[in-house]
């Protein structure tokens, strides 16, 4: 039980510094170049974890798994946009997928 | 009745956690998974479970206490982890000129609750100058975010844990993930910029899928980065 937890301390010390290394030496105006880039840190973020995972939802792009993931996707985006609500447009995509992976062979 | 300068900030603490309710509603299966892959680990249950207090993010906790499990080593197991963590670092570049005018006891307190939905809600609010008020409205916001998230995903993975033996067999929720972020990635994708950024980094990370620890999420981070800052120089 020892090392383990072990491995997990050191894991958060590291985790929290990455998280506190900015914010804690924040300049309320940071340089020009940094200030027009660091709007686009979110978006690409946010896409480079989700659209791999979409794609290929168990590590494969393979028909049955990738195109029900992608009208999910595309489901709940449209569902967000209508209603703003991301549980409802969440379990519309995900209602969606399984029923198109009952229906899918 | 206080004043409405008064209120202000209970006003967005509360908002805070509003909108994070929402976000722990679409986390229930994505918790739940992540609980119920760290019961079906081989590490003791409680060394598992501890992975939320200290990490505070899924994604890390989930390659942290499978390789524990696994009998990886430990140097291994730690520069995994911090490699699918060091989007945090990027996060909190973003999100540093927002807090610079805190008090530095909260910018230290806040830094451990910098998940990605806390990071996605703050960022899209603060980036709202109508939305982000003054800096203690700021502060209340995220507060109210990160601790409501907080203690949901406290009881969400041990929920998860405690229902691993029961959940069905063909309970697969892989989706649940992808989905949750892709819905934490549209209020951003405001303007030209956010589009390029979110299009390129969201490309060039599936197309450095096949790169181990995740790292194809860094290669994303920085095509997307660098072609947003492209995109918005030219036209924004």
């Amino acid at each position: 039980m020892g090392e383990p937890l072990l491995v997990l301390v050191v894991i958060a010390l590291g985790t929290y510094a990455m998280r506190a290394a900015f914010l804690v030496t924040a300049r309320a105006r940071p340089p020009a170049a940094l200030a027009r880039m660091l709007p686009n840190v979110g978006p690409a973020v946010l896409a480079a974890i989700t659209l791999p995972a979409l794609l290929a939802p168990r590590g494969h792009i393979t028909p049955t798994d990738t195109v029900p993931a992608l009208v999910a996707a595309a489901v709940a985006a449209l569902v967000w946009r209508r209603t703003r609500s991301l549980p409802l447009a969440l379990f519309a995509g995900l209602g969606l997928s399984l029923l198109a992976r009952a229906v899918l062979p | 009745m206080s004043t409405p300068v008064d209120r202000a900030p209970a006003a967005h603490l509360h908002r805070g956690a509003r909108d994070t309710v929402a976000v722990i509603v679409a986390y229930v299966p994505f918790g739940l998974t992540v609980g119920a892959a760290m019961a079906n680990s081989g590490v003791s249950p409680l060394v598992a479970w501890a992975s939320s207090p200290l990490l505070f993010g899924g994604a890390g906790q989930l390659i942290s206490v499978q390789l524990l499990g696994a009998g990886a080593g430990s140097a291994v197991t730690v520069l995994a982890a911090l490699v699918v963590n060091a989007r945090f670092l990027l996060y909190s570049a973003a999100l540093a000129p927002h807090v610079a005018d805190w008090p530095r006891r909260a910018r230290w307190l806040g830094a451990h609750l910098l998940a990605d939905p806390v990071y996605a809600l703050a960022a899209a609010r603060f980036s709202d100058p109508a939305a982000a008020g003054r800096p203690r409205d700021r502060m209340a916001y995220y507060a109210g975010a990160g601790v409501t998230l907080w203690c949901a995903w406290m009881l969400l993975t041990g929920l998860g844990m405690l229902l691993a033996g029961v959940l069905p067999a063909g309970f697969r929720l892989e989706l649940a993930a992808p989905l949750t972020f892709l819905l934490l990635l549209l209020p951003m994708l405001r303007g030209r910029a956010a589009l390029v950024a979110a299009a390129a980094g969201g490309l060039a990370a599936a197309a450095a899928a096949g790169l181990p620890l995740g790292l194809n999420v860094l290669v994303g981070a920085a095509v997307g980065v660098a072609a947003g800052t492209l995109a918005g120089g030219r036209h924004g």
